[in-house]
C-alpha cells in the first residue's frame, strides 16, 4: 500500500510537481518507513543529462558553438539581407512552442557556396548564401529557417552532448548555485564546456543529426510554417529542387542530411492553415533582400 | 481507509498546484501579451528571475496577472538566486539560474582564452541584430501573414 501512494504520488505529480508538492508536510515527512523527501531527493540527483542545463548555460554553449562555426565559415556582411532573414526566421520562431530563448533567435548569413544551414543551441541560426540561392520564395525561405528553429525548440544541439561531461561539470558544481568560481573550478569547468562544444560542433557541421532528429525537424518545421500563416507545401518544393542539386554536387547539407527526396516522402502531406494567403508583397521583398 | 483518504488530498493538491504555482521567468525578457496567442500584442516584459503567479494553463500560456506568459520561458521549480558578479560580459544582468548550474561568461571567457580562433566577436555582432515586435508585426501584416492589426 506504501508503495501504492508513492506509485500514485510520482502518477500524480510527475517528477517535477512531486519536489513542489510538499509531501513531508502531508504525511509527516514518513510513511510507515518510506522517506518521502528522500524519494522526492533521489529524483532530483538522478537527472544529470541534457535534461538539467539551464536556459543560461545553453546561451553560453550555443555561443561558443557559433564562435566556432563563425571560424569556419566568414559572415556575409549584407546588412539588408541578414535584416529580412532574421524577421522571416523571428516570425516561424514566434509561432513555434518555443518563442523564446534565453537572449532570442538570431541569423547570420554565411559567406559560402555551399548548400547549408546550422542552428546553434540557444537561437543562433547559420544559412549560406548557397543555400539562399536554391530558395525561391519567402515561404520557402521559412520552412528552411523553420527547420532549424525546431533543432533549437527541440534541443537536438544539447542531447549530442555527451552525458559525462554534464556529469562531470555537475559534480564540480555541486548543488551550490553560480558563484565565482575558483582557478581550479574554472579549469574543469572549461574543459567540460570544450568537450560539450566540440560533441555539438561535430554534429553540426561534421556528422549531422541523425535521420529521426532531422525528420523531426521538417515534421515541426512544418508545423511552425504553418502556425505562422505560411505555405508548408513550399518547403515541398524546396525539397524537390534540393534533390536536383544534390546531384550537381554532394558536401554541405547533403553530407549531413538524409536525402531530400526521402525528408520529402516523410514529411508527408502538408498543407496551408485557414488564414494564408498568398501576396505579392512577399514575393516583392524575397526578390529585394535575396540577390545574390 | 486512511490511504484512500492520503490518496485523494494528494490528488487534490496536485490538482490545486496544477492550476495556481509560482512560476519564475528563465530568460532574459520576454512578453506578456494580451491573449495565449503568439501574434498577440504584449501588454509588458517579463524579465529574467522575475515572479509571476499563474492561474493555468491556456494554449501553452501561463494566464498571470500581468498577461499571458509561453510556458517554455519560465520555470515552476524553485530558482536559486546567484552572484552577478559570476557572470559578466554578455549576460552581466544575469542572476538567476537554476542550482547546480555553471557554464557561464567566466567559463565562456577562460574557454575563448584556450580557443583563440573561437568568433566570439562575430557572435556579439550578431547579437546586436534583433528585430522589435512593433517591425515584426509591421512586416507579418504586411507580407499578409497576420490579419489587419495584430490578433
Amino acid at each position: 500500500m506504501k508503495r501504492l501512494l508513492v506509485a500514485c504520488l510520482f502518477a500524480a505529480a510527475g517528477c517535477e510537481g512531486l519536489q513542489r508538492l510538499n509531501v513531508s508536510s502531508m504525511t509527516g515527512g514518513r510513511l510507515d518507513g518510506v522517506d518521502l523527501g528522500k524519494v522526492a531527493k533521489g529524483v532530483n540527483q538522478a537527472r544529470k543529462g541534457f535534461a538539467e542545463i539551464s536556459e543560461s548555460e545553453e546561451y553560453f554553449i550555443g555561443r561558443a558553438v557559433s564562435a566556432q562555426v563563425l571560424s569556419r565559415y566568414k559572415p556575409l556582411n549584407d546588412p539588408g539581407l541578414n535584416a529580412y532573414a532574421q524577421k522571416v526566421m523571428q516570425a516561424v520562431a514566434l509561432a513555434s512552442d518555443r518563442p523564446a530563448t534565453f537572449r532570442g533567435y538570431h541569423l547570420q548569413v554565411l559567406d559560402s557556396a555551399e548548400i547549408n544551414a546550422f542552428a546553434a543551441p540557444g537561437g543562433f541560426i547559420f544559412v549560406t548564401k548557397g543555400m539562399l540561392e536554391l530558395v525561391r520564395s519567402e515561404d520557402e525561405l521559412a520552412g528552411v529557417l523553420a527547420h532549424e528553429v525546431a533543432h533549437v525548440a527541440k534541443k537536438h544541439g544539447l542531447k549530442t552532448i555527451q552525458t559525462s561531461r554534464l556529469t562531470s561539470a555537475f559534480t564540480i558544481i555541486g548543488s551550490e548555485a553560480a558563484k565565482n568560481y575558483t582557478p581550479q573550478q574554472v579549469t574543469q569547468l572549461t574543459s567540460a564546456f570544450e568537450g560539450a562544444v566540440e560533441d555539438v560542433v561535430n554534429k553540426l557541421v561534421v556528422n549531422g543529426y541523425s535521420r529521426d532528429k532531422e525528420y523531426e525537424a521538417d515534421k515541426f518545421g512544418a508545423q511552425y510554417v504553418k502556425a505562422a500563416n505560411y505555405d508548408p507545401g513550399a518547403l515541398k518544393g524546396f525539397l524537390a529542387r534540393m534533390q536536383k542539386a544534390e546531384g550537381s554536387g554532394g558536401g554541405g547539407m547533403f553530407k549531413t542530411h538524409p536525402s531530400p527526396a526521402k525528408r520529402e516522402t516523410e514529411l508527408g502531406s502538408v498543407s496551408p492553415g485557414p488564414a494564408y494567403k498568398r501576396s505579392s508583397e512577399r514575393g516583392r521583398r524575397f526578390s529585394a533582400a535575396v540577390q545574390l | 481507509m486512511i490511504h484512500r483518504l492520503l490518496i485523494a488530498v494528494a490528488l487534490a493538491l496536485t490538482a490545486a498546484a496544477a492550476y495556481a504555482s509560482t512560476i519564475t521567468v528563465l530568460v532574459q525578457q520576454t512578453a506578456l501579451r494580451k491573449r495565449p496567442q503568439s501574434y498577440s500584442p504584449s501588454v509588458g516584459t517579463a524579465k529574467l528571475g522575475q515572479k509571476f503567479e499563474s492561474a493555468g494553463l491556456e494554449a501553452g500560456f501561463h494566464k498571470t496577472s500581468g498577461g499571458y506568459i509561453h510556458s517554455s520561458a519560465v520555470t515552476e521549480r524553485k530558482v536559486r538566486l546567484g552572484s552577478a558578479d559570476s557572470v559578466g560580459g554578455s549576460a552581466s544582468s544575469e542572476e538567476v539560474t537554476l542550482a547546480g548550474k555553471g557554464f557561464n561568461a567566466q567559463v565562456e571567457k577562460s574557454y575563448g582564452q584556450k580557443n583563440a580562433a573561437a568568433n566570439f566577436a562575430a557572435v556579439d555582432a550578431m547579437e546586436r541584430r534583433s528585430v522589435s515586435e512593433a517591425e515584426l508585426f509591421a512586416f507579418l501584416r504586411a507580407g499578409g501573414l497576420l490579419e489587419g492589426g495584430s490578433k
